[in-house]
């Protein structure tokens, strides 16, 4: 028998966060959690939001799929990067699988949706869309549905400013405006799959971690916003419980995350230690926060560079595949091996040791495709982010050199599923993001081969 | 857009698309606005490869930056 599913995501909520801090001020998910099952969710390499939704709604892994993040480098450049956009997905989503038995879905703001393709049922683009002016509806006709009745969407909210009180006001605006239309949606009564990704959730851990979290360096007590999240969680919370009364009684409802969140350390800056260890050299020094396209990177003396962003991408500088490439291609691997090793026992600001990793993609998928980097390096199992820019009088910034952040992302995050039938029979305490599209396929489908 | 012109199309189309105007609950009061609004979209899309414009790339990568994915 076809069931429906609902398919709450809440980008980057942490498990303790959901399941313990606040569950007690959250009724409707508590509910849910009480009465459905609940896991660790284990996310993908990188835990990176647009890598990790498409593994989830696919069941395949970034290197199958060829995303490794929001931007992949144009093969042969130094400092030119495309932005991933949903036409890099080949693979049939969720979505896709069921349309084909003819059952009808709703999918808003899962990533990468923009631009939205055509499926059975409704598709909304997400925060990638370049704007409430673009074609970020199928079908086509539904942007003005929405508009006419919820106004212009609101695609994401910038949260990397010190004006904390208008990010409060345009992180309520924007959620208060998503469940209006998630809730629309959710009235068809055509649908078997709804689907949606909340951004706002991501954004709230960026911009106040650090005034919730007493171990982050920032943090003060009796702060202002010390209960933002909180408050947010809330919002969500009750905005989910009107949701839910739109929806059938016997729909099973899931809420999911694509990663964790933690707090973060600082950002290390990744190319001022490739000039140190002589692996880049630069024609002449630079001012503080010089972005490395700006730089006057010596690249005929220049072995390999790194790009910023939750976690370093490090890429070589190979004769033949680079224009001023001067790594032989025989000596790729032991200078790939040489930075590897390298980059493993680099230690904290006060020498301290890090548990950072360091994978060639290989490693870590079974098929390497698209335009990956030749190094994935988390600096301190993820507690500091990588800084691209140049000419800080330190490697190791307390502060994201892109404006304030206090969070970064982490391995574990979020996998419930409630229904009202008590149909679901798991136990794993742990569910892998690669095996979630498996699950709900079979939730709604009742079969196992989807 | 001004001056108007009238087009032709199937019968069967053009009661598809009335049905159509009733089930959408008012969004369009005619065939004639549901065309218009469909040609324009149509019309409006860039070539099927450029998703992106390159105001709109660099749009989004400088929020990409402000995000701090890059």
């Amino acid at each position: 028998m076809v069931r429906k599913l609902l398919v709450i995501g809440l980008d980057c909520v942490p498990p303790n966060l959901l399941y313990k801090e606040f569950k007690e001020e959250l009724p409707n998910i508590s509910m849910l959690l009480d009465d459905g099952y609940k896991a660790e969710m284990k996310t993908t390499n990188p835990p990176i939001t647009i890598p990790a939704w498409a593994v989830m709604t696919t069941g395949k892994s970034p290197g199958e799929l060829g995303i490794y993040g929001f931007r992949h480098r144009i093969k042969g450049k130094y400092n030119d990067f495309y932005i991933v956009n949903s036409r890099y997905i080949k693979t049939p989503a969720i979505w896709d699988v069921i349309g084909r038995k003819d059952l009808k879905s709703i999918v808003v703001g899962v990533p990468p949706s923009y631009p939205p393709k055509p499926i059975k049922g409704y598709m909304v683009s997400g925060f990638i869309t370049p704007g409430p002016e673009s074609r970020y509806t199928f079908p086509i006709t539904l942007k003005r549905t929405l508009e006419k009745n919820f106004g212009k969407y609101i695609f994401d909210v910038v949260y990397r400013s010190e004006d904390k009180d208008r990010i409060v006001e345009e992180l309520w605006k924007m959620t208060i405006q998503h469940f209006k239309i998630y809730s629309y949606l959710a009235s068809k009564d055509w649908w078997t799959l709804m689907m949606f990704v909340e951004i706002g959730t991501d954004r709230v851990h960026h911009a106040f971690w650090g005034y919730m979290d007493k171990e982050h360096h920032k943090y003060t007590p009796g702060n202002k916003y010390e209960k933002i999240i909180e408050e947010y969680y809330k919002l969500v919370d009750e905005k989910i419980g009107e949701l839910l009364k739109n929806v059938p009684k016997d729909t099973v409802i899931s809420i999911v995350s694509d990663h964790g969140a933690k707090r973060m350390k600082g950002a290390f800056v990744i190319n001022q230690w490739m000039i140190k260890e002589g692996y880049m050299k630069l024609q002449k020094s630079v001012g503080q926060g010089t972005e490395l396209k700006d730089a006057p990177v010596d690249w005929k003396n220049t072995l390999a560079w790194g790009w910023g962003g939750y976690y370093a991408r490090i890429f070589l500088n190979v004769k033949g595949r680079e224009p001023y490439g001067i790594i032989e291609p025989e000596d790729y691997e032991h200078y790939r091996d040489e930075l590897k090793e390298k980059i493993q026992r680099i230690r904290g600001p006060n020498g301290e040791e890090w548990k950072t990793k360091v994978y060639r993609p290989e490693e870590l998928y079974p098929v390497v495709r698209g335009d990956p980097p030749d190094l994935i390096v988390y600096f301190d199992d993820l507690y500091w982010r990588s800084a691209g820019t140049l000419g800080w009088p330190t490697m190791y910034l307390k502060e994201n050199d892109r404006g304030p952040d206090d969070a970064v992302h982490d391995w574990i995050g979020v996998f419930t599923l409630y229904d009202p039938e008590n149909t679901v029979d798991r136990k794993e305490k742990r569910v892998d993001i690669q095996d979630i599209s498996k699950i709900y396929l079979e939730t709604i489908l009742g079969e196992t081969d989807g | 857009m001004g001056e108007k012109v009238t087009i032709e199309i199937p019968k069967e189309l053009y009661e598809k698309a009335q049905k159509y105007i009733q089930e959408s609950g008012g969004e369009f009061k005619s065939v004639n606005e549901l065309v218009e609004f469909v040609l324009n979209e149509l019309l409006s899309e860039e070539e099927e490869e450029t998703v992106f414009t390159p105001e709109e790339e660099e749009k989004i990568k400088q929020r990409l930056k402000s995000l701090g994915y890059i």
